[in-house]
């Protein structure tokens, strides 16, 4: 057959191979050299360094915070986005004309920008803003210590909600009604339908959504950007926010290293725990 | 009674998960400044749509911005979804080892978050840096594996009988290519076009780091330099104004596509 040779494949893949090879993979590989060089806008030549630049951002207190941030950033912004994705998800799984109302109206954050969703909601969340009117407070949500960063996440968490919905609705339906029938007949109720059928069914739909979200919150920068930036103090000073500080000082190795920090955190967070969670849709 | 608790529920969930955030955009772009920095959800008392939607179309850089984001994301989605197509053909056909290998690293180009400081020197040295073709490149290639992913599954699923069929017929591998891998993939396409687009019309990291000067600027980008032009506290009124504008673009392409798009998500890209 024509179609068999080797080479005749090649070409078919060849452009995007060299695309992520060259635009993807060659930073990825110059980056773990960058981490450990001396290259700022006083000295533009690149030498290797070593852990100094690792060691200048511990001695100036900014690199435990900001992993500590950044991950904290990336558990809440995961369990509040699968908490309320999945709900809905459940609530509007059946395809109905109200239900496709509501999936509808539901998808419409995910359309606004990150930069967007954090305008609009530091503008509710001000202190004589529309929900401290509500609630009858005068609270900075986004100015105090102890809710900056959890707001922060929720921003994040409600632009995605709706994509997220929609990928647990994917789930729900693709699970074998005979296998929900043949639990009711065995005298499961509703929680326990969701405990042992459902939720174990629901395997694919979330692993995916859950490595998207940690993922994509590891790399926070957007909703700081807009509301926060870092503050107060440094509570909401994630990784690519000092990153992008470093940068704009000149530092460019120290930002290499901030940036590969984030890349280790995928690979220590995020890889395990797809293959842990592949592991039990394999066993489920 | 059950389903009407439920909906009642759903309404009282969506008012401020919805309603309320458009709402305020909305009404406070209406407004004089000194009104909407009350940032109140009441009706303005004095209207100034004109003034505030000429000022973002005028000082807000809002046309350069929508011309300049549609220069990036139109070539972008082309390129990813084609491109993703043909390789996805050939990571799904093809036993060579090489071509498994190339699979594998895009998959681990999903996992892992793009190393935006190297690009910046990378661009640099190719002298590509601070323009949109520079970005276009950037942004293929890091998002050309999530489409040849989900292509890739796609193309395996299917028996190749209808591909023989077309070679036996004397079809060319691009005839092929056009008349029956792409409608065959159409679905996942289709929902990684959505995704893509949503993606990189919203972008502000790259845009950030990789597109110098207003020229240059994306809608997020122009948005961010106006909204920072005003350094102590936001002129609330334009920034709802310009976020109004900047999402719009986006809402009414949803608004025509809003059938496909959510049965085309719901319905699953991701069984193949």
């Amino acid at each position: 057959m024509v179609m068999r040779n080797r080479a005749g494949w090649l070409v078919w893949a060849l452009p995007a191979i060299v695309l992520v090879a060259v635009f993807f993979v060659a930073p990825f590989l110059l980056n773990v050299r960058f981490a450990f060089s001396s290259w700022t806008s006083f000295r533009a030549e690149i030498t290797w360094n070593g852990l100094e630049n690792v060691r200048t951002l511990i001695d100036q207190d900014l690199l435990a915070n900001a992993v500590t941030v950044t991950v904290t950033y990336a558990i809440l912004c995961m369990a509040i986005q699968n908490t309320v994705s999945l709900s809905l998800a459940l609530a509007l799984q059946r395809t109905s004309r109200i239900n496709t109302i509501f999936r509808s109206a539901f998808f419409l954050p995910t359309l606004i920008s990150p930069l967007a969703a954090g305008y609009i909601w530091r503008g509710l969340l001000a202190p004589d803003g529309a929900v401290n009117s509500f609630l009858g407070l005068d609270w900075a949500w986004l100015g105090e210590p102890a809710t900056a960063l959890v707001v922060v996440a929720f921003i994040d968490a409600w632009k995605w909600s709706g994509l997220i919905t929609l990928v647990y609705i994917a789930g729900l339906n693709s699970i074998p009604k005979s296998l929900l029938e043949s639990a009711t007949v065995d005298g499961a109720g509703p929680w326990t339908r969701f405990r042992r059928v459902v939720f174990p069914m629901l395997a694919p739909a979330l692993t995916f959504n859950v490595a998207v979200t940690l993922v994509g919150a590891l790399s926070a920068y957007d909703v700081i950007a807009a509301t926060t930036g870092g503050g107060p103090g440094d509570h909401t000073r994630a990784l690519n926010v000092v990153m992008r500080q470093q940068w704009g000082q000149g530092f460019f190795g120290s930002a290499s290293a901030l940036g590969f920090t984030v890349t280790l955190l995928v690979i220590v967070t995020a890889v395990p725990l797809v293959w842990w969670l592949r592991r039990r849709e394999v066993a489920g | 009674m059950r389903t009407a608790v439920k909906y009642i529920a759903l309404t009282l969930f969506a008012i401020p998960w919805v309603l309320v955030p458009v709402w305020l955009v909305v009404v406070n772009s209406f407004k004089p400044a000194g009104e909407a920095a009350e940032l109140g959800l009441g009706l303005p008392r004095t209207w100034a749509i004109a003034e505030n939607y000429g000022i973002v179309l005028d000082r807000g850089g809002y046309l350069v911005g929508l011309l300049n984001s549609l220069k990036v994301t139109v070539p972008i989605v082309l390129a990813v979804v084609l491109l993703g197509a043909a390789a996805a053909w050939a990571f799904g056909r093809s036993r060579s080892r090489w071509l498994q290998a190339a699979y594998f690293v895009m998959g681990l180009s999903i996992l892992l978050p793009p190393s935006i400081i190297p690009t910046v020197y990378l661009l640099r040295a190719l002298s590509l840096d601070g323009g949109s073709l520079g970005y276009v490149l950037t942004m293929t290639g890091c998002r050309l594996g999530v489409v040849i992913f989900l292509a890739t599954g796609f193309v395996r699923a299917f028996p190749r009988d209808l591909e023989d069929a077309a070679a036996i017929d004397g079809a060319s591998r691009a005839q092929i290519f056009v008349r029956v891998l792409l409608p065959l993939l159409r679905p996942v396409l289709f929902v990684g076009g959505v995704i893509l687009i949503i993606n990189v019309w919203n972008d502000f990291f790259f845009a950030l780091f990789l597109l110098q000067g207003s020229a240059n600027a994306t809608l997020p980008l122009s948005l961010f330099q106006f909204a920072s032009g005003t350094l102590q506290s936001l002129n609330w009124n334009l920034v709802f104004a310009h976020v109004l504008l900047t999402t719009l673009p986006l809402v009414a392409v949803y608004v025509v596509a809003q059938k496909r798009v959510l049965a085309g998500l719901t319905e699953g890209a991701l069984k193949g």
